[in-house]
């Protein structure tokens, strides 16, 4: 039950929409120019409010609300695209922009023209360096077509776009440490409150909202709100594009309205395609490695927010790792706190050591096969002292692969342990234990 | 703002709305562990310590009302996850639980984190004993750890952060309070952090390192011991150290500091808590300057002069000696041909009897408190007259006030201002500063103007005349004279005319008129820059000062930035040739410095007595006159080149050796205790004043000056008014002369407090009273529990003096001396800027001493392009008095027409070049070769 319409990934309906005219063509840039030209700023706010767009950068806060926190009559604001995409497994954004990057500049356009802001900025990983490239030649082309800049179709509205290359920080994708980097500080959260729609960038009002959030924009001026939501769901309207990785047959992004279970995702031939090697499925991870773990058991869960949020995980960022039975649940939580730690900003307490502890002892048990009798507890005590007590979510995120691993397959700790544990008393009781640092 | 009523771990107490809730609970005796939040800095809830419950009342969403429960009781809504305390404000009905068990696995858990990077050497580390990570981890913390040893980080340590601090990346838990204090406090934001992570680190950004005059406070506010002083570090162990309360005397501001002692050897200075004057805070040049106290260059015995030699004598030989001489020049010349000149760093009771001796033994009023350089600037009269009145607190001073800074560099001259200001501003004050360049002050200014070099005096008069414009007709506050002259100095002055003059816009003069104006409380801070314009600029801001009201009441007057610690001492004192202590004009002056060095070479004087001072080192004219005289006394610290003319050299106590009083900018007068034995066989300059004054009583020296009244006029020296006459009394009684037999400093002090005007009531024991209330508020020392450090300030905090302006007994003086249009026949005005790392002879054998800079002079671009002179280049400036070669040096912040050199550097004297407090140069490149 694959789209006709797309709506972000519009490529598969016309492949070379990644050019200004093609997307011109095809209806692109026609939802602006009416606004710009016919519609209050307070009617695509309205718009996108009744359409139910929901944030796809992980919480899912809807947009048309976060829209309305700005404070009246505090200018500037500005819009911020959040394109620091880097949370393990999620890589719909940079095909996003490869692929239709005029859809999303016309989103950052129509929604800073509804926040009624003149400066927006893109703020894209660093790594992406051919996306930013991509992207400023989209920005030229409609500068060139007086889509942007000063007095923007003879209607007085003037908007700035530029794009912003981070250095590399996982930490730059919340919002308040994207601030701190776009302001050229170091990339670290700022306390909150205050929120940036009342004070952000600059201290000024600001809205952050992902690519594909800002990519549907155009989309529900365009084709209306009751067009929108006759995708996906009532409480998560429109589409979401999954990032599926892992081991599948077809792993990618696929477009899919909210709603649709797990399992189609995973093994319809159009999707996933099924397990490699027709494995058994032992861990998914439905949002990218801060969302808790799901199993085989949970693949009739539907792929939308309340869905996801009932089985106990979040849909967060889309990104759904599937992994088969020949991975050990030590060893993913050890990868993937591995890369907590690397990405934690060092700002708080409980994130820095606590990711950093997780990580020795994780890497020894894990990857070293060389356990103390106490590890369990002391895991257990480590994500603890972590869960809620971080400044932002980097150092949440981190308990959720160990604290996961540790519930849903407690047996694969103790086997290590047992294993180290017999290994000792041949050694004898006193041995020093081998220990590689 | 209102007070709400919080509950917290079940006790139910008022505070103030908005505290947060770290504060507000240990308003209730209730301690939450922190480390990243510190009370003087913007909390940032880094360090997860304070994590506490927190809950508000349920509000009925109809009536925005608590919503009661069956038990009549508000229905309490707990937040979800525990809250950092330092970031939340409390709210009308908060409760707040910092006991409950998820609150201790969460404290419990935070230390254990903290602790498993920390390397736990408390045994070597300077922190130890003084240390919040200590103290916290017994009182909060697990009483073991998980973490395997094994696994701890290792960093390459010390790193230097800059010549004075250290940085110890293992011990470093991160808080960021040493950051934020820079960035926030001090203005210097010369920290910063680097990489991410448990590789997070502080990191020095300036160039050079940790560029900031107050880097010694952020050892202080370290929760660890991350930051160490160069200056102490492994030197002691915090318990072995007794604290002795003195007052620094590098500077006006008179900060209180704590020696810290092991026996008898100086082991670090501390900061002693007073919220008049310096807060909890100290400049590096108090923290680290004082290390001449223990210098091995300092004198240990007197010397006399035998055969071309000084050769050390006892203390009887060269008292006698000195009576002797002096009494035989008094016999056969005079007491006028005596004249005496004492550092402006020597305390109150040193000063007044320095001039007892001279004015009753002598009869004579040669005495002076400055070197006697060209570059002297006239007695500044009106910072005791329109001084800061009683009761000024800059701590406690904020919204609706206003300080104009004018003509001074505060961070050079009084370091500790800018903390000050700084403070002020954060609570809402406004900060206008007038410079003729950038200071850094200017960064934290809410309005910052640059006259024209050597514009000052027309800035000012265009202020009044602004002023004057509004409020003119109104009567003045206070007691004066000279409104209808003052009316007609100021309508030969437009403010246009004055804003073509100085170069700032009329507008904005008006603007800064009208905000003064308003201000409910206004100071106006000047500097040397602005004491160099002459006595009118004192004068003028004094009269800016009264015609605005910002005169004789807490929060209001002057603040005249001095040299030295105690140059407001020494003119409260009567150390100079034209008024007597309490500025009771004479009808006869004396000598000033700059008379004497004519006078003896021409053999007019023949004996000097020069205690603290250093001429000789800067002038070849007192040099020449001091080769020259009959008869030299140098009481000194050191063998300066001054002591190395004289004929007996007295060794001096230091600051550290003795007890005193000290009067400070803001009229402060702070007693300063003892904190060693004396140096040697060093004694205080009291005691030598005395020995001497007893000798001469042996020798029958009859007493100069008769008991009765003598005659002089009762009128301050600010007020030149007409009416004279003994009924406006501000004189001094000259009572029996005393037997000089006092036996401590005390009874010195309750003869100044008898008979100097303004004094009354200052004993030591007044000074040294704590306990609550009144002007002598017991400092709260609770920044002991966030830094670990004590503060502890157990000698009181001093006591203002009123201004003489204040009870109108005294009238101000509204006449102006008529602006002069200075000749401009050289190009460029010749600015001496004051450092605070100078050739200060207290700098001695301190860290600091690597940054007192060599002698440049600065140019602007402008003029570097026109004279073509590059940077390094070997310059010649020439002036009416002479010539002096220098290393140019061309930097952004130095105008147009100013050719700026370092005041007070050692071996170095523009006493060539200089013809009064301003000189007028060119300046020509020296092409070799």
């Amino acid at each position: 039950m694959g789209l006709s319409d797309y709506i972000i990934m519009r490529e598969l309906n016309f492949p070379d929409i990644n050019r200004f005219e093609r997307y011109c063509q095809v209806g692109g840039w026609e939802a602006y120019r009416t606004a710009v030209k016919e519609q209050t700023p307070a009617t695509i706010v309205q718009m996108v409010k009744e359409a139910g767009l929901r944030g796809r950068g992980g919480a899912g806060f809807p947009t048309g609300i976060k829209w309305s926190f700005l404070p009246k009559d505090v200018f500037p604001r500005y819009l911020l695209c959040n394109c620091d995409e880097s949370e393990p497994g999620t890589f719909n954004n940079h095909q996003i922009i490869d692929r239709n990057p005029h859809q999303l500049i016309e989103g950052v356009a129509l929604s800073a023209y509804a926040i009624e802001c003149h400066t927006a900025y893109i703020y894209m990983r660093g790594e992406f360096a051919a996306a930013a490239l991509t992207l400023e030649q989209a920005i030229d082309e409609a500068y060139r077509a007086g889509l942007l800049g000063k007095n923007i179709l003879g209607t007085g509205y003037d908007l700035d776009i530029y794009v912003h290359r981070g250095a590399g920080a996982y930490i730059c994708g919340e919002e308040t440490a994207l601030m701190e980097s776009l302001e050229g500080k170091i990339g670290q959260p700022r306390l909150k409150p205050p929120f940036p729609a009342v004070a952000g960038l600059y201290g000024k009002p600001t809205i952050i909202n992902n690519v594909e959030t800002l990519a549907n924009v155009p989309r529900i001026v365009e084709k209306g709100v009751a067009w929108y939501r006759s995708h996906g769901t009532e409480k998560s309207p429109g589409t979401k594009c999954f990032s599926l990785s892992g081991h599948v047959n077809r792993p990618g992004n696929y477009e899919l309205p909210f709603g649709v279970p797990l399992r189609e995702l995973i093994e319809s031939p159009e999707y996933g395609g099924g397990m490699k090697g027709s494995r058994p499925i032992k861990i998914i991870i439905p949002g990218g490695a801060s969302a808790p773990w799901l199993t085989a058991k949970h693949l009739d869960v539907p792929l939308d927010y309340e869905g996801v949020a009932a089985a106990g995980s979040m849909l967060g960022s889309g990104a759904v790792i599937v992994l088969n039975d020949t991975v050990k649940a030590p060893h993913v939580a050890y990868k993937m706190d591995e890369f907590f730690k690397h990405e934690s900003c060092g700002k708080c307490t409980p994130c820095r050591e606590g990711t950093h502890w997780l990580v020795k002892v994780l890497h020894r048990l894990a990857e070293e096969g060389h356990a103390e009798p106490d590890d369990i507890p002391t895991l257990h005590g480590i994500y603890r002292q972590m869960a809620g007590n971080c400044f932002c979510l980097l150092g949440e995120s981190a308990v959720m692969p160990i604290k996961s691993a540790l519930e849903l397959f407690p047996e694969e700790f103790e086997a290590i342990i047992k294993a180290s544990n017999e290994r000792h008393q041949r050694n004898g009781a006193h041995a020093i234990p081998l220990r590689v640092s | 703002m209102a007070d709400v009523t919080i509950t917290v771990n079940g006790v139910t107490f008022r505070v103030p709305a908005g505290t947060n809730v770290v504060d507000a609970a240990r308003i209730g005796g209730i301690s939450i562990p922190v480390f990243c939040y510190h009370p003087r800095m913007k909390p940032v809830g880094m360090c997860r310590m304070c994590l506490v419950q927190v809950g508000t009342p349920r509000l009925d969403p109809a009536t925005r009302q608590p919503m009661l429960g069956e038990d009549g009781r508000p229905v309490i809504a707990m937040m979800p996850k525990l809250q950092t305390g330092c970031t939340t404000p409390v709210s009308e009905g908060m409760v707040i639980n910092t006991e409950s068990d998820e609150v201790q696995f969460a404290q419990k858990g935070v230390l254990e984190f903290l602790l498993t990077s920390h390397p736990l050497d408390c045994p070597v580390c300077d922190k130890g004993g003084e240390c919040p990570l200590q103290n916290l981890t017994m009182a909060w913390g697990p009483g073991n750890s998980r973490f395997d040893y094994n696994d701890k980080v290792h960093f390459e340590k010390p790193v230097h952060l800059g010549d004075l601090i250290l940085l110890d990346r293992e011990r470093c838990i991160l808080c960021a309070r040493c950051v934020r204090f820079q960035d926030e406090l001090a203005d210097d934001p010369v920290l910063g952090f680097d990489n991410r992570g448990r590789n997070w680190m502080i990191i020095s950004k300036s160039d050079p390192p940790f560029d900031s005059k107050f880097s010694g406070n952020t050892t202080d506010i370290c929760p660890v011991g991350a930051l160490t002083s160069a200056d102490f570090r492994f030197k002691a162990r915090v318990w072995e150290l007794s604290s002795k309360p003195v007052v620094c005397t590098l500077c006006p501001v008179g900060c209180n500091l704590s020696l810290d002692m092991r026996y008898d050897q100086l082991m670090r200075v501390m900061p002693r808590e007073n919220g008049a004057v310096n807060d909890i805070w100290i400049c590096d040049k108090g923290r680290f300057g004082h290390r001449f106290i223990e210098h091995e260059s300092r004198l240990t015995t007197p010397l006399i002069r035998k055969g071309g030699h000084l050769v050390e004598a006892s203390w009887d030989e060269a008292l006698a000696l000195v009576a002797e001489k002096l009494a035989a020049v008094q016999s056969s010349r005079g007491g006028s041909a005596i004249a005496g000149l004492a550092s402006p760093r020597l305390s109150n009771e040193d000063l007044y009897l320095f001039q007892k001796l001279f004015r009753e033994y002598f009869g004579s009023h040669n005495l002076d408190h400055m070197p006697g350089s060209a570059a002297d600037v006239d007695y500044d009269e009106h910072g005791a007259l329109m001084g800061v009145g009683k009761g000024t607190n800059l701590m406690e001073m904020g919204a609706e006030s206003l300080v104009l800074v004018i003509g001074a560099d505060p961070e050079e001259e009084a370091p500790l201002y800018v903390l000050r200001l700084r403070a002020m501003l954060e609570r809402g004050a406004k900060l206008v500063v007038a410079n003729m360049r950038p200071t850094k002050l200017d960064r934290s200014a809410t309005t910052r103007l640059y006259y024209q070099p050597g514009s000052e005096l027309a800035f000012v008069r265009g202020l009044l005349r602004a002023v004057f414009d509004r409020v003119g007709h109104e009567r003045l506050h206070l007691k004066h004279s000279g409104l209808e002259q003052l009316r007609k100095t100021l309508s030969d002055l437009s403010v246009e005319q004055a804003a073509e003059l100085c170069g700032v816009p009329a507008e904005t003069i008006r603007a800064v008129a009208q905000a003064l104006l308003e201000a409910k409380q206004g100071l106006i801070m000047y500097g040397a820059e602005a004491r160099s314009a002459g006595a009118g600029m004192s004068e003028s801001l004094g009269v800016l000062a009264a015609l605005t009201g910002k005169v004789g009441k807490p929060g209001s007057g002057l603040i005249a930035l001095l040299p030295g610690g105690n140059s407001r001492g020494a003119l409260d004192m009567g150390v100079r040739p034209d008024a007597r202590p309490g500025y009771a004009v004479l009808s006869q002056r004396g000598l000033g410095a700059r008379e004497v060095w004519p006078a003896l070479r021409e053999g007019r004087v023949k004996a000097v007595w020069i205690a603290g001072l250093d001429p000789a080192a800067q002038l070849p004219a007192a040099r020449a006159a001091l080769e020259a005289a009959d008869f030299v006394v140098v009481q000194e610290l050191f063998l300066t080149a001054t002591a190395k003319l004289a004929d007996v050299v007295l060794p001096a106590a230091s600051v550290a050796e003795r007890e005193g009083t000290y009067t400070n900018a803001e009229r402060r007068v702070q007693r300063s205790r003892q904190a060693r034995q004396a140096h040697g066989e060093a004694r205080p300059d009291w005691q030598i004043i005395q020995g001497v004054a007893q000798h001469l009583s042996e020798l029958s020296v009859p007493v100069a000056v008769p008991t009765q009244r003598v005659e002089e006029s009762s009128q301050p020296v600010g007020g030149k008014g007409k009416s004279k006459g003994p009924g406006k009394t501000t004189a001094v009684t000259v009572a029996e002369p005393s037997t000089w037999d006092y036996l401590t400093p005390s009874e010195i002090a309750a003869e100044i407090a008898e008979r100097v005007p303004g004094y009354a009531g200052i004993t030591y024991s007044a000074l040294a009273a704590t306990g609550q209330g009144g002007d002598w508020g017991r400092q709260t020392n609770e920044a002991i529990f966030y830094d670990g450090t004590n503060y502890e300030n157990s000698e009181g905090i001093g006591i203002q003096l009123p201004n003489l302006i204040e009870g109108q007994k005294t009238a101000v003086s509204l006449g102006l001396r008529p602006l002069s249009k200075p000749a401009h026949e050289r190009s460029l005005l010749l600015v001496s800027q004051s450092l605070a790392y100078d050739g200060d002879l207290l700098l001695r054998g301190s860290l600091l001493e690597r940054q007192i800079p060599q002698p440049y002079v600065a140019l602007s671009q402008t003029d570097a392009d026109k004279l073509n002179i590059k940077p390094g280049d070997t310059v010649r400036l020439d002036s009416a008095a002479g010539e002096l070669t220098l290393s140019a040096r061309v930097v952004d912040d130095v105008p147009a027409g100013v050719a700026l050199i370092p005041a007070n550097l050692p071996n170095f004297s523009a006493a060539a070049v200089q013809t009064g407090p301003r000189t007028r140069v060119n300046l020509v490149k020296v092409v070799t070769g």
